[in-house]
């Protein structure tokens, strides 16, 4: 297809502005961190070069391995949460009623909330002594199982996956209404014609038409679940003892607390190693399915 | 269009009636929404709440509408000036994105050329960056420059992290679209350029619409950034206004919920009408296809 | 290190010619460019001043009327003072000084903050103004320098607060209706933890979701109690081992209140301010919490809700090392001067630190009812009570040391933590160690 000059002119020019932008602004800041990465630096003062120490380090680190395996409880919830709930809603609210209006705005506006009041209501409703979760539980005669939600580390981190998923719905059900309104009322029609309706026409018609867009939301998922911060750090700061420390949560202490620079930006590094990893093991799947 | 609209009046009502499963989703989808509005509620109820109320009734009514924590967090957040700049910010980086990103995505999902993997993967890479990782090397760098503490000190990072997404979903949306319409486009005359502004840009408004609300909730609350990149008080955006009132020993949450009160209004009154905007973007797709 | 960084930077500042295009209109240059004022004879002079009284509560307030009143009495100077939140400081400051951008005057901690600035060389002392003014030194309490004395006979910063941080506030009401002592020793201590949790009023409110505030207000007096302050001092100095025996038996106090229900069901997933309005709302009958409870309280609790409210020193532990009635506290934060700064800009710096740190600033601020390590004289009428109870507690008491004012910032984060293990089960062994090792590890 790129014949012609015009046409390769064309896809230079239309290239040019987003790869200048993102090459200067994203590309050689990340590569300048990981530069970094191999260093002993506080963030100020002299820093030693160190090879692969940092990642040795971190390695050999117990809080890695449990910010690591936080943040797949964060990606398996998202996957299995927010994606099939939020096609689920599209398709349900795909027509332009004025119910569904209301209930898609309703489904979106946690993610209008800024995450500190997100945070900050659902440590309300987690609150061992007035929280909303434990006042219901009381009234309905299951006081057994009132708790501290957000302090027991058994299970602190499934109580906090639950707003981040909640609040995240909103984006995917967007995308996927927006997808599922492009697929021509003619295929709709063939399809009902073929007899096709019900979970036959979801999973023979709509969901293949649609299936590059729950790719990339499930790619969505697994960089958003990866680079999950706000809500953690409004709701526990990533305690209590680091039970809830996320790989984000855990670089940033690093960098800006502890002072150990260069250590963080190893593991900027290292999320984008296993961001990169599970999205590619995303698409071989995908890619199998279809 | 008017066959389906017809399709679905004839449909619906009876359905309901017959139905009780019908009937039941939409209760089940109603309470779903009522638990989803709740912390809005609670953020509008709390804004206009003493902390003492605060804090003794968390749940309840405001005993008295308090209007002092909105005027008090607006005076002393200087939220006013926040605003506007936060506006200019957000709205340039977002036109920015917009434009810059379908643009990408068009070029990247209709033309097969050697690189296109390769900057495939590129953006992709973009999406996985954690944000705190770029401040410092940012930092220096537009310091370097000359761009710290200027608008453009916000704008250009933004937009280079929203780009991804955009063309990310920009490649997904276009894929399913047909060829044919620009294909017929192009033996009208139109060039390239004329198919992309013509056709394709009109074409893509409910993705389009989708990276909007996407980017703008993005940009408008961002703290991190704005906290590092932005100097002169004139200049700093609403997200840093909100963090005002908790000095790390307590937080006013009144004043906080006054502030989060003001700076969610806008958020609201954009996302409703980008809202819109995706279901006329069917309408005129439909049409068109 | 240095010159690679320069080639990577020269590399994309030739990349980046475009973003320079953009920005050019905009351009604001932070050098100090040195204009003549208008009519004046003096020159301008441009100055930056960084710190995080950005808020409503009034020791915020007076910090920057403070400010406000150096830029109306000198008009030759062309102050820029930007207050950022508390929650982003730490981390602008940082940024900053990894660019070695600082600004020309900034809040800086006691601690660890304050000493890797100084490491990193970013510092330079603000001694001529004891010089100049040799009385206002002198009249700093005790101690007031020793974490801002980097290197012998040079000061790089004067405290504007006394950050006590470990007072007992108790709820007198509840004492008197279940007839408890207020407790003087470990053992009645115990006792009355005992008869609050029979009579289900929570002993002791606490809100460590930030993990800082168990240490710094429970721990620091409750280890120096058994392990005595010189031993401490001793193993901050990497000359004992916090594994010692002494240290372990501390932590075991903290882990007795821990098993005997001291605190309410989850404290660590409460904040400092949840906390303090379960406590003044008579939920809990005590509140260990440092000096910052009386401003926080005189803004958000009403009078009836005060009333009641009593202000002592935790209890002594028999058999220790340490003395009873003692408070850990110690210089809080003050500012520092860049070692950019110099010149003009310098002095007029150094008189911008003292308008805020010297006798009329801490007069001011003592008076928006902070604590401060400057010896005057207090108007009582012009604080609240509750903060002049506080304050007479604090003259008589001897000061200790709070941990993280001399652990590095890695063996605070490791103790923060670790305390939050022992509330939920964890040995005080492994926490010891852990600490150990971190401090070992940042000092080396």
């Amino acid at each position: 297809m790129l014949s012609s000059l015009r046409t390769r002119s064309f896809v230079a020019l239309a290239l040019l502005p987003a790869v200048l932008i993102f090459v200067v602004f994203a590309i050689i800041p990340i590569i300048w961190s990981m530069y970094y990465g191999f260093f002993d630096w506080k963030g100020l003062g002299a820093a030693k070069f160190i090879g692969f120490k940092n990642y040795e380090m971190m390695l050999q680190d117990p809080i890695f391995w449990r910010a690591l395996k936080n943040n797949l409880i964060l990606v398996v919830s998202a996957i299995v949460g927010q994606v099939p709930i939020a096609l689920l809603l599209a398709l349900l609210l795909l027509k332009n009623s004025f119910f569904n209006r209301i209930i898609r705005s309703a489904v979106f506006m946690p993610m209008v909330l800024s995450t500190v009041v997100v945070g900050l209501i659902w440590g309300y409703i987690y609150n061992p002594q007035i929280g909303l979760l434990n006042q219901v539980l009381e009234t309905i005669g299951l006081e057994s199982w009132t708790r501290a939600w957000l302090d027991d580390p058994k299970i602190n981190m499934f109580a906090v996956s639950i707003p981040i998923n909640w609040a995240n719905i909103g984006p995917y059900l967007i995308i996927f209404i927006a997808a599922l309104q492009n697929i021509s009322s003619e295929v709709n029609d063939a399809a009902k014609i073929d007899g096709a309706v019900g979970s036959k026409k979801l999973f023979y018609v709509t969901l293949p038409m649609i299936w590059d867009m729950v790719v990339v939301a499930i790619v969505l998922c697994i960089s958003g679940s990866l680079k999950a911060f706000d809500h953690v750090i409004v709701m526990t700061g990533g305690g209590p003892a680091q039970s809830t420390e996320l790989l984000a949560t855990y670089m940033y202490n690093n960098t800006f607390t502890v002072y150990r620079y260069g250590y963080g930006s190893a593991v900027s590094t290292m999320i984008i190693l296993i961001s990169a990893l599970l999205i590619g093991l995303n698409y071989i799947i995908t890619k199998r399915r279809s | 269009m008017q066959a389906s609209t017809k399709m679905q009046a004839a449909g619906e009502k009876p359905a309901a009636w017959k139905k009780p499963v019908g009937f039941a989703l939409k209760v089940l989808l109603l309470i779903y929404a009522i638990v989803t509005l709740y912390p809005l509620y609670w953020l509008v109820i709390s804004a206009f709440k003493t902390n003492q109320e605060f804090f003794n009734r968390p749940y309840a009514w405001p005993l008295q509408w308090q209007i002092d924590n909105i005027t008090r967090a607006w005076d002393l957040g200087n939220m006013g000036r926040a605003m506007i700049n936060s506006a200019i910010v957000t709205i340039v980086a977002l036109v920015l994105t917009v434009v810059i990103g379908t643009l990408a995505a068009y070029a990247l999902s209709r033309f097969k050329f050697k690189l296109n993997p390769l900057l495939k993967g590129m953006f992709l890479l973009g999406m996985l960056i954690p944000i705190h990782s770029t401040l410092v090397p940012l930092f220096i760098f537009m310091n370097k420059v000359g761009i710290l503490d200027t608008y453009w000190a916000l704008i250009m990072p933004y937009t280079a992290f929203e780009l991804p997404i955009a063309i990310f979903l920009g490649i997904a949306y276009l894929t399913s679209i047909p060829r044919d319409v620009e294909e017929a486009a192009m033996i009208d005359g139109n060039g390239w350029w004329g198919v992309f502004g013509r056709i394709i840009f009109p074409l893509c408004l409910p993705v389009i619409s989708t990276v909007s609300i996407l980017a703008f909730l993005r940009f408008w609350n961002d703290f991190s950034f704005a906290l590092v990149f932005i100097n002169t008080q004139a200049l700093k955006t609403l997200p840093l206004s909100l963090s005002l009132f908790s000095d790390g020993f307590g937080t006013d949450y009144a004043l906080t919920m006054g502030a989060m009160f003001i700076a969610v209004i806008p958020t609201i009154v954009i996302y409703l009408i980008f809202q819109e905007q995706i279901m006329k973007g069917m309408v005129a797709g439909s049409v068109k296809g | 290190m240095k010159k690679r960084l320069t080639l990577v930077v020269t590399l994309i500042t030739l990349l980046s010619l475009l973003v320079a295009a953009c920005g050019g209109s905009n351009n604001t240059n932070t050098g100090g460019s040195n204009k003549p004022a208008e009519g004046g004879k003096q020159e301008k002079v441009k100055l930056t001043i960084w710190h995080n009284f950005a808020g409503d509560d009034l020791r915020a307030q007076a910090v920057r009327g403070l400010i406000d009143e150096y830029k109306k009495n000198n008009p030759n100077v062309e102050l820029d003072a930007q207050a950022i939140p508390v929650d982003g400081y730490r981390q602008r400051l940082s940024t900053v000084a990894a660019g070695n951008e600082m600004p020309d005057v900034f809040f800086v901690y006691a601690g660890s903050q304050s000493q890797e600035f100084f490491d990193a060389g970013l510092l330079q002392p603000i001694t001529p103004l004891t010089e100049k003014y040799p009385d206002w030194k002198g009249n700093f309490m005790e101690g007031a320098f020793d974490r801002f004395t980097f290197e012998p006979n040079q000061i790089y910063s004067a405290p504007i607060g006394l950050s006590a941080t470990s007072f007992l506030y108790y709820n007198k009401d509840l004492f008197e209706q279940y007839n408890v002592k207020v407790p003087t020793t470990w053992a009645e201590m115990l006792t009355a933890i005992k008869t609050f949790n029979d009579n289900k009023i929570t002993p002791i409110a606490l809100g460590n979701k930030a993990p800082w505030v168990a240490q710094s207000t429970i721990l620091g007096s409750l280890a120096d109690r058994v392990t005595g302050t010189e031993w401490f001092l001793k193993a901050a100095k990497g000359e004992a081992s916090f594994q010692d025996q002494v240290f372990v038996d501390a932590l075991g106090k903290f882990k007795e209140l821990v098993d005997n229900k001291a605190f309410q069901d989850g404290a660590n997933s409460i904040d400092n301010t949840q906390a303090e309005q379960y406590f003044i709302q008579g939920k809990a009958a005590m509140m260990i919490s440092g000096a910052w409870t009386l401003t926080n309280l005189a803004a958000s609790a009403t009078e009836e809700q005060v009333a009641p409210i009593e202000v002592t020193t935790i209890p002594a532990i028999e058999g220790g090392a340490g003395q009873g009635g003692t408070i850990s506290g110690g210089p809080g934060a003050g500012f520092a001067l860049s070692k950019n700064t110099t010149g003009a800009a310098k002095d007029a710096a150094l008189e911008l630190i003292y308008a805020i740190s010297g006798p009329d600033g801490q007069k001011k601020i003592a008076e928006s009812n902070s604590m401060i390590m400057y010896n005057m004289d207090l108007e009582q009428s012009n604080v609240s009570p509750l903060y002049l109870k506080a304050f007479n507690v604090v003259k008589e008491a001897t000061i200790t040391p709070v941990y993280d004012a001399y652990l590095s910032a890695e063996a605070a984060e490791s103790i923060n933590n670790g305390l939050q293990e022992i509330m939920m089960g964890g040995k005080p062994e492994d926490v010891a160690k852990k600490l150990q090792d971190a401090q070992a590890r940042s000092t080396q």
